[in-house]
């Protein structure tokens, strides 16, 4: 095949760059390293070659202004597009807010409350956001929050962007954690069959080792199993709109069979 | 609200047809679009176009920073006042807004507004990876995020609380797939020709992100918009049609969609409330909750503020929504005035925004059909209602065009995040 051919031949050149690690944060002391080889070698493995044309094709379309009819009568013309990639690695740095995400790593789910207004922030923020509290510091008022909340608002997705492709398909949705005021994106652990709005939901994490310290190192799963879905709910009050996201579901599981080689049906993942 | 020191207008717009790919790049899209401008301002010249106000929303699609610099250049207006303006959505009214604001002030007398955005350059998922880059990336975009998933989610929401089905959503979607067969520069049409859809192919429609399928989603496209905005003394110069701007309103929310549960600064539109459904449980709170655009809410009010406007459903003649989902376009007939909140299903339902109904929205067919090149997306439907208050839809469109008789007073909308910032500007015409 074609493509084939453009990989093995001379197309793809990964070079293999060491270099010793930036300095990046002046003289602070990086009091806790966890970082990977990544973090020198990424290059090659975000860039594949940096501004490297790979190839390129040409394409016989049509052009000028008008409608489309008037720009199909002129005779086509032929353009070049080139195929290159570009990128970066980037060392970010989650601010004052960081304690939330070094309790994700150890399990804990937590928030911060303003001294003023005592609004309960999770997300947290570092400063609150009420005018009358003037940019209060929260940073210093951190709470562990049960791990557990409600379902606000979900969506069962078929199609994702480019990083999350391969977990398809899934829902997400926000959640309000018992106690606090603000609503946290999360993932659901829960067949579409029984997700509603106003559903109780505890929070789980992925097993220490895979935790990486951002929102994907948790996820909701119903906290009482077999919970009867209420007659008002609006997804499963309508029978064919449910057979249609069940139906969606299992295209898209044979989808991502193909594409990444991933069974994410509910017996490989246990959910 | 602002004093009005002197009218603005709209003097044409000139176009190059979003689509799924184009041979050309921006700066040759951009000059087709300038092309078609200068044919219909023939007597407009370069001198005296004292600033131009550029709109594109990514850097990341065409891997190009300050893209404007090129397209000034290319237009030979670089000697000019140059900017650049981005809001994500929000980009090309926020170009229109800005625009009008340094005219209005007395600042430029003629600015030109070119708008584009080349969005098929990468895969599909990468774009939309891109484009959920204007959402939080420490919060919203790593939960498997992007923007479909967000409306999808604002949307459950609403439909759980006021009881909108799915069966409305597709009637949005053909209702505005089917206004953009009549358009002359629809993306749908380039793509799948003119014949008429039905709820059957919405039916048949493939699920994105429930509850929205393909056919309630905004395209991807490339494209170019080139409008041209002056001051009264200028506009008979550039045209006997002009389109008044006379009321402009902008309005922001929370970045996040999930603090909207705490949302303070919405409290003053309490009164607004309606009583929440009995069955919907705690946590209740209060507008926008995560359903409704209390940024355009409030970008509405101070249009029509402006404008005299007190009825929009009966002063208005027409209004082109940005909705790059239906469910945005159903929330935004509660938003903007033309129903109470949690009626929005009875609009379309009933007709009233159909074409030939008392208030057509989105005769234009929009961003779901007719196309979405985002710094291009308003500056296409403003020309499109230039169009429609000028009389010439027929004209621009051919004879099946859909001109709504005798329009004298039309709206626009645009919006940028999830509803994180917003605008409305009402135009008239003489």
């Amino acid at each position: 095949m074609a493509e084939e051919k453009g990989l093995t031949e001379t197309k793809l050149t990964v070079r293999q760059i060491k270099r010793g690690r930036e300095k990046k944060y002046r003289d602070y002391p990086v009091v806790a390293d966890n970082s990977t080889v990544a973090h020198e070698l990424w290059e090659p493995i975000v860039h594949l070659g940096l501004w490297d044309i790979k190839g390129h094709q040409v394409v016989k379309g049509p052009w000028g202004g008008g409608t489309i009819e008037e720009a199909m009568r002129r005779p086509p013309k032929e353009f070049m597009v080139i195929d290159r990639a570009s990128f970066a690695f980037y060392s970010h740095s989650y601010g004052l807010v960081s304690p939330f995400f070094r309790g994700l790593l150890e399990g804990k789910l937590m928030g911060t409350r303003c001294p003023k207004c005592g609004t309960v922030y999770c997300p947290p923020r570092a400063h609150c956001w009420k005018p009358e509290c003037k940019v209060a510091d929260c940073f210093e008022n951190w709470i562990d929050l049960p791990l557990t909340g409600i379902i606000h608002t979900f969506t069962v997705q078929c199609l994702a962007a480019a990083p999350f492709e391969y977990m398809l398909p899934f829902s997400m949705g926000w959640v309000q954690v018992d106690g606090a005021d603000t609503t946290l994106p999360t993932l659901l652990h829960i067949p579409p069959k029984e997700i509603f709005i106003g559903k109780k939901v505890k929070f789980e994490f992925v097993p220490e080792g895979k935790r990486k310290g951002d929102l994907m190192d948790l996820y909701a799963v119903a906290m009482v199993r077999g919970e009867k879905v209420p007659e008002w709910a609006c997804l499963q009050r309508d029978p064919e709109a449910m057979e249609f996201v069940e139906t969606s579901m299992k295209a898209t599981l044979e989808f991502i069979k193909n594409r990444y080689g991933i069974d994410n049906g509910p017996e490989a993942r246990g959910w | 609200m602002p004093k009005a020191n002197r009218r603005v207008a709209i003097c044409g717009g000139g176009i190059f047809r979003p689509d799924l790919w184009h041979g050309e790049n921006a700066e040759e899209g951009v000059a087709i679009a300038y092309q078609d401008l200068l044919r219909q301002c023939p007597n407009l010249e370069a001198d005296e176009i004292d600033a131009v106000m550029m709109s594109y929303f990514s850097d990341h699609l065409n891997q190009q920073l300050c893209m404007g610099w090129i397209i000034q250049d290319y237009l030979g207006l670089h000697g000019k006042p140059g900017y650049r303006v981005e809001s994500g959505g929000s980009t090309p009214i926020d170009a229109l807004v800005n625009a009008y604001y340094l005219i209005q002030s007395g600042f430029f007398d003629v600015i030109l507004i070119p708008g584009w955005e080349w969005m098929c350059e990468v895969d599909v998922a990468s774009t939309n990876e891109m484009i959920a880059s204007a959402a939080d990336t420490d919060w919203d975009f790593p939960v498997g995020g992007y923007y479909n998933a967000y409306y999808a989610a604002l949307e459950t929401r609403h439909m759980q609380l006021y009881g909108e089905t799915c069966e409305d959503l597709g009637r949005i979607a053909v209702k505005n797939h089917n206004n953009s067969t009549h358009v002359s520069f629809s993306q749908w049409v380039s793509q799948h020709g003119t014949a008429p859809i039905t709820l059957d192919d919405y039916w048949k429609s493939r699920l994105v992100c429930w509850p929205y399928r393909v056919l309630n989603n905004a395209v991807m496209s490339e494209g170019a918009c080139c409008v041209l905005m002056a001051a009264e003394e200028k506009v008979k110069r550039f045209t006997d049609t002009p389109m008044w701007i006379t009321g402009v309103g902008v309005g922001t929310d929370s970045m996040r969609p999930g603090d909207r549960t705490a949302d303070f600064a919405y409290e003053g539109f309490k009164d607004e409330a309606r009583i929440y459904p009995d069955f919907v449980k705690l946590p209740r709170t209060p507008y926008p909750d995560m359903a409704n655009f209390a940024s355009l809410h409030v970008a509405a009010k101070r249009a029509y503020a402006q404008a005299g406007i007190t009825n929009p459903l009966k002063d208005m003649d027409l209004m082109e929504f940005f909705a790059p989902y239906d469910g945005v376009e159903l929330c935004l007939y509660e938003d903007l005035g033309l129903c109470g909140r949690g009626e929005g299903k009875h609009m379309i339902r009933e007709g009233v925004v159909e074409y030939g109904g008392e208030c057509p929205v989105n005769v234009s067919g929009a961003l779901t059909a007719t196309g979405h090149p985002v710094g291009a997306t308003s500056l296409y439907y403003t020309t499109f209602l230039f169009w429609q208050l000028a009389g010439k839809t027929k004209e621009k469109c051919g004879q099946d065009g859909l001109q709504v008789p005798n329009a004298k007073r039309a709206l626009i909308t645009g919006h940028g995040g999830t509803g994180c910032q917003g605008a409305v500007i009402t135009f008239e015409r003489d």
